[in-house]
């Protein structure tokens, strides 16, 4: 999500503002008084932080008047400045609405987590978009619900119940739950406590060290009648392609709701491979081939594109590349970081690319 | 180094030839993965610290810039005023100079800081931003000071070199000179409206009037900010507030005019037709950068001042690496330049200010171009 997307429609006199260039003065000695405020950047101040498990910590938010609170399920963009750089992951809220916090797990060698984990502390300032995500429950939830979760893909589902529990709407909900092992399940006793008090909430937690982590035979019997259940999924992308695949196998793919975390695909490294190019504004579907610059592609395919000097100095070309992996062509380094800025010029694909063009 | 290293003999004047000789391929990519590979050495090492610099200055602008506005607005007397309106001129410098330029270049782009961001970040002066993100970062540094391409060499109404045509408006160059010396915001503002390739009829009317519209929307809301806000504010002190606004602005134009003419018009700095750059290789371009540049000496402050434009010729081989490496690069670049036969043109602000001068005035005669024009058709064209 770009910075611009969070921006809401500006006054007249945010535009004046803006164009006296008084905004940015006000916000820089804004930015002196409190770090935290800002009335351009949501941001967020670090209130308390608590272990959930062994490798998982939760972080209570207090975001600037940026914020618009969320609904249940959403996400959004936490960004925290690591050596001058910085550095924005998108994090499922899994508090209700009303509350903000996010629940990470230390992901191995993961440069944001590891330092929210390890550097984070009470009253420090990071940056917190605004909430996005359609990974949400209708506000009269559906009569069967299913919370189908892996690892840490439980957080937005832990928001769900928890509101539904706040609302007192907690019908025939079954919650399935799969971790590596017992230590490794988030929300624990929270789970437990829940399916106690609500009776019709039916907790089913597999762990891979005891249950195995591969096959779906268990669920037919467990729950015979999951294709009737609106289902939200959330998890490891191993584990979400095999419900999904149990889904469509059942018929009931209508009736699945998918959280993605983006991951980074191996990167095709062959030359003369092709890659699927999306542009997203124009909504033009283009192929581009993975020895060129997506420049030469995207000139090539006709679709209008601004460019300049054509060596990456100009930067006219720039463009907000949504996902997949590009390598630079005069560095030879690969990023996949989604949402940031790319010089097309000197761009070429590694996977498939969507493009804001 | 205290004088010009590259000095020309005070009566021969170089020709559009007299630059370093053309490099042979090998040669070219040779010099073109030295100084990759020295670009790839301090993008590696960018970090907290450059965003630190780059922060520090932004610090020091704002705070000018509000102390200068309040000397101008509550102040009583001379001493307040003069105060004011220096502070205000130094905000307008450091806020044009270090941080408007470089960060519009995408110096800190790597930092993913919307406050730093090249295409959402505008300047405080007349010159629309994104005009600026044209001319300046793909024409000017692209074709740098190729005559024909690059619009910068004398900005379309001055002659700095023999290879420009000599036209009558050149006599009066001197003047010219003086009066965008002291309005230089607005003649940056303007050149990219491309009013000369209009009144030539490259350029239709309507495609003017399309170029101007950001133009007139940027200088009216400066004229606004600088001329009638400010000076509201201050109420029975508005004429003193509109006067130092003036004033400041007119300190920072010729501030501004000084540091960028001695960046590619003093003596020793090549201009290239046309014909000499076809088939370009990376290094090529890299050597054209090299002697279409020159650089200017000072301390620390100075070199802050200038937007560490004093450092034009590593800003011309790296255009986005944050400026205050410059200095670190520099003498590595030069010493790469001796081993390559480049030249790298350098000298003290006073030194390259009259070396410009002398140039303008020089230029202003067609007697040069009569004699270049003969010796360019002489000579074969570059291989």
């Amino acid at each position: 999500m770009t910075a611009h997307a969070i921006r809401r429609p500006t006054s007249w006199a945010r535009g004046a503002a803006r164009q006296l260039l008084l905004d940015r003065n006000l916000d820089h000695w804004l930015g002196t008084i409190d770090p935290v405020l800002s009335l351009s950047v949501g941001r967020a101040r670090v209130t308390r932080i608590r272990d959930e498990t062994h490798d998982v910590k939760t972080f209570t938010l207090a975001p600037n008047r940026r914020w618009r609170g969320h609904r249940a399920g959403q996400y959004c963009v936490i960004g925290v400045e690591i050596d001058g750089v910085q550095q924005r992951r998108c994090y499922s809220l899994s508090s209700p609405p009303g509350a903000v916090e996010i629940t990470v797990k230390r992901v191995p060698n993961g440069l944001v987590s590891g330092w929210l984990h390890d550097h984070a502390r009470v009253g420090d300032v990071v940056e917190c978009g605004r909430a996005a995500g359609g990974f949400i429950v209708p506000p009269a939830p559906p009569d069967k619900l299913l919370l189908y979760t892996g690892g840490s893909g439980v957080t937005p589902a832990m928001s769900i119940i928890r509101d539904l529990d706040r609302r007192d709407q907690i019908g025939d909900v079954v919650f399935i739950h799969h971790a590596r092992s017992r230590r490794d399940v988030i929300f624990a006793d929270e789970l437990a406590e829940l399916a106690t008090r609500h009776p019709q909430l039916r907790l089913i937690v597999r762990l891979d060290d005891q249950h195995g982590a591969r096959g779906h035979d268990w669920l037919a019997a467990e729950v015979p009648d999951f294709a009737q259940r609106s289902t939200y999924l959330c998890g490891p992308s191993g584990l979400m392609a095999a419900v999904e695949a149990r889904w469509r196998q059942a018929g009931a793919s209508d009736r699945l709701t998918i959280e993605r975390f983006a991951s980074p695909q191996p990167p095709t490294t062959a030359t003369g491979d092709t890659v699927a190019l999306a542009l997203t504004r124009s909504g033009r579907a283009l192929t581009a081939a993975t020895d060129r610059s997506l420049l030469d592609s995207i000139i090539a395919s006709g679709a209008p594109v601004k460019y300049g000097c054509q060596m990456g100095i100009c930067k006219t070309c720039m463009c907000r590349k949504r996902s997949g992996t590009v390598r630079d062509i005069l560095t030879g380094e690969l990023s996949s970081t989604a949402d940031e800025n790319i010089r097309l010029c000197v761009s070429a694909p590694t996977t498939d690319i969507e493009l804001a063009l | 180094m205290k004088a010009a290293m590259i000095r020309t003999p005070e009566g021969a004047h170089p020709t559009a030839t007299d630059g370093p000789a053309r490099l042979s391929r090998a040669d070219a990519d040779a010099l073109a993965a030295e100084l990759d590979a020295l670009r790839a050495e301090i993008v590696a090492e960018l970090g907290a610290r450059d965003v630190a610099h780059i922060r520090a200055v932004i610090h020091a602008a704002v705070a000018a810039e509000a102390a200068g506005r309040a000397l101008l607005a509550i102040g009583v007397g001379p001493i307040s005023f003069v105060a004011g309106t220096g502070a205000l001129a130094l905000a307008k410098i450091l806020e044009n100079m270090e941080i408007g330029h470089n960060v519009m270049h995408g110096q800190y782009d790597w930092t993913g800081d919307e406050t730093l961001d090249s295409h959402a970040y505008e300047w405080d002066i007349v010159c629309a931003g994104e005009h600026w993100r044209h001319s300046h970062n793909f024409e000017h540094h692209t074709y740098t000071n190729i005559v024909g391409r690059d619009r910068d060499v004398g900005y379309g109404i001055l002659r700095v070199s023999e290879v420009q045509p000599w036209r009558p408006l050149h006599l009066i160059q001197p003047v010219t000179a003086l009066s965008l010396a002291l309005l230089f915001q607005w003649g940056v503002a303007l050149h990219d409206l491309r009013i000369y390739e209009t009144l030539a009829g490259e350029q239709s009317v309507s495609e003017l009037a399309e170029r101007s519209r950001p133009f007139f929307k940027k200088a009216g809301w400066q004229l606004l900010k600088d001329y009638a806000l400010y000076p509201a504010l201050a109420l029975w002190n508005a004429p003193r507030v509109a006067a130092g606004n003036l004033l400041a602005n007119g300190a920072r134009n010729l501030w501004t005019f000084a540091v960028i003419f001695c960046g590619h018009f003093p003596a020793g700095v090549h201009f290239y037709r046309e014909d000499e750059v076809t088939n370009e290789r990376r290094g090529h371009w890299y050597a054209r950068q090299l002697s279409g540049s020159a650089n200017l000496e000072g301390g620390r402050l100075f070199h802050i001042l200038t937007g560490h434009l004093s450092f034009q010729i590593e800003h011309h081989l790296f255009p986005d690496l944050p400026a205050s490496r410059y200095p670190q690069i520099a003498p590595r670049v030069r010493a790469i330049c001796e081993r390559y036969g480049q030249s790298y043109v350098t000298g003290s602000l006073r030194q390259q200010v009259k070396s410009v001068a002398s140039k303008l005035v020089r230029h202003a005669l067609p007697k040069r171009a009569r004699r270049a024009r003969a010796t360019t058709t002489a000579l074969p064209a570059a291989a």
